[in-house]
């Protein structure tokens, strides 16, 4: 373990801080604004993770263009992913997600061996190359990204496809007859989400600099754009933002101070702001304060 | 001049028949009624005609082009627009926000000419004043013609309306019928699907009558309340005209 200096820590939280907030505003433009609960957005983080680790260790590609390219492999699997899964309501939805994350996963592991190649390296997992970059690095390569995200939530406020997004929240046959491309409007969103989703896959790999399916394709991830944005509030702007910050410094506050026992004092925290503010922290005071673009 | 064209339309849920080898045709300018008891599949046909389910047999013509088994939205951008019977409003938009929804996706409009086009259907619809309201805080009135004014904002040529006057009172029947003429006057074409026999009576050109899913008579209005087909449907065999049936209730 390195020394960490407190500037050094400061923007490994911040570079923290920026990723999830990314992330959780990824998922908040598909799921949020439209009601469609996707459970597994991990699916094209990991993929972005494998697809960055390969172009650099198999094709010696440099991090910027993996990175990119990350977002392209992850926006292009999500077309034809998206096209069928689009057309499931509620539950149906989440599970046909949640299973394709599954999936991909074991084939990352499997897929090594079943074909007797050297690709995804199955469960040993792929180490990067050591970049030699300080925290001020990653967290510069996160910083635009995070800001394109909120750039597309700050389009949907206002704009065609916004209204589209939201309608279709509301009511998928009223808008559908009120000449909303349903299926159009919501695959546009889906692979935007995966798009930034792969981006934000390949920066973390090449900074925690080693990936297995485990790690990449993880649950937990999911679950933690879900509990983010459910916390900052759906389908507003500044949702993401609050509870992307909110749950990662509380994590790194408390992960430090308790170290036996800030799960339980984190999942406390959430299920009293949700009792009390049922629609996200932003959400319930846009409600309660009549405010509604933010 | 035949704007709308339905060629003996069938619609089958499993073995039920909903709408059996339905033809009529709407013509341009044109105000038809359409009647019939509950479950004469008067919906399903709308339903079929608007995309939202693909007639099993049958072909829908519009404006000269084949438009069966397209989707919702290319039927909506094409020209014909329909209210629902249940009224679904975006609850969470403002009234405003709801008919722009309609402008910029059914009409195809940019965003400053679609809110220009929203301000001015909300006048015509007289609900300039409620334009900043949430739509599901609304009186059920007020939800109706929010439907109208979504379907008016999409530029449609045909309207579509699945018994916008359901829920309403007498006096909101009059108003209605006055909002329908002038729409009318605009130069829209329109099916009024209804089960107010005033209402139909009211604004209709020509009825046509399903009972079982099938058109058992089309014609004026005063000769279709005389036929004794519809007669019997509505009424059963020992009924009296139905022209003297014309208080504001619906029967569901």
């Amino acid at each position: 373990m390195p020394m960490l200096t407190p500037s050094e820590f400061t923007l490994r939280v911040a570079g923290g801080v920026l990723l999830w907030i990314g992330m959780a505003g990824c998922w908040n433009i598909m799921s949020g604004y439209t009601g469609y609960i996707d459970f597994g957005p991990v699916v094209y983080f990991g993929l972005g993770s494998y697809a960055t680790a390969i172009a650099m260790t198999k094709y010696g590609l440099p991090f910027v263009p993996s990175a990119l390219l990350s977002g392209v492999v992850a926006a292009l699997v999500a077309l034809p992913i998206g096209i069928p899964t689009l057309h499931l309501k509620g539950a149906y939805f989440a599970i046909a997600t949640f299973a394709f994350a599954e999936t991909m996963k074991q084939v990352c592991l499997e897929f090594d061996r079943t074909f007797g190649v050297s690709f995804f390296e199955g469960s040993h997992g792929i180490t990067l190359p050591i970049s030699g970059h300080d925290n001020t690095f990653f967290f510069y390569c996160l910083l635009p990204v995070t800001l394109a995200v909120l750039l597309v939530h700050y389009g949907i406020e206002r704009s065609k496809f916004g209204y589209g997004l939201k309608a279709i929240h509301e009511a998928e046959s009223a808008a559908e007859i009120a000449g909303v491309n349903t299926t159009g409007i919501k695959l546009r969103a889906y692979v935007t989400s995966a798009f930034f989703l792969g981006i934000f896959g390949g920066i973390e790999a090449y900074w925690i600099t080693y990936i297995t399916p485990d790690s990449a394709f993880n649950v937990h991830n999911t679950v933690q754009m879900v509990i983010m944005t459910l916390l900052g509030g759906m389908g507003t702007l500044l949702g993401p933002i609050v509870g992307a910050a909110l749950l990662t410094i509380i994590y790194e506050v408390l992960g430090t101070a308790f170290v036996e026992y800030y799960l339980v004092m984190v999942g406390v925290i959430i299920i009293a702001i949700i009792l009390v503010m049922p629609r996200g922290i932003v959400g319930t005071l846009k409600e309660r304060m009549g405010l509604r673009f933010i | 001049m035949v704007l709308l064209e339905c060629d003996n339309v069938t619609k089958n849920f499993g073995a039920l028949s909903a709408v059996h080898t339905v033809s009529f045709a709407l013509n341009r300018g044109e105000a038809l009624g359409m009647i019939g008891p509950n479950g004469a599949g008067k919906s399903t046909l709308f339903n079929c005609i608007i995309g939202l389910y693909r007639p099993t047999q049958g072909r829908i013509v519009f404006n000269g082009r084949d438009v069966t088994g397209m989707k919702p939205h290319q039927i909506c951008r094409l020209g014909m627009a329909k209210t629902s019977q249940t009224v679904e409003p975006f609850r969470a938009m403002t009234v405003f926000e709801n008919v722009l929804v309609a402008a910029l996706h059914g009409g195809q409009m940019r965003m400053a000419e679609a809110a220009r086009e929203t301000a001015e259907v909300l006048e015509f619809v007289g609900l300039e004043d409620q334009s900043d309201k949430l739509s599901g805080d609304i009186s059920v009135p007020a939800r109706r013609r929010l439907e109208l004014a979504k379907a008016l904002a999409t530029r449609a040529q045909v309207l579509l309306l699945d018994e916008n006057m359901a829920g309403l009172n007498p006096n909101e029947i009059d108003e209605a019928l006055d909002l329908l003429r002038k729409i009318r006057e605009s130069g829209k074409s329109m099916i009024v699907v209804e089960h107010i026999m005033r209402a139909v009576m009211g604004i209709a050109d020509r009825i046509v009558v399903l009972n079982y899913g099938a058109k058992i008579a089309e014609g004026k209005p005063s000769e279709v309340v005389n036929d004794p087909q519809v007669v019997e449907a509505y009424l059963g065999s020992k009924g009296v005209s139905l022209a003297h049936e014309s208080d504001g209730r619906g029967n569901d």
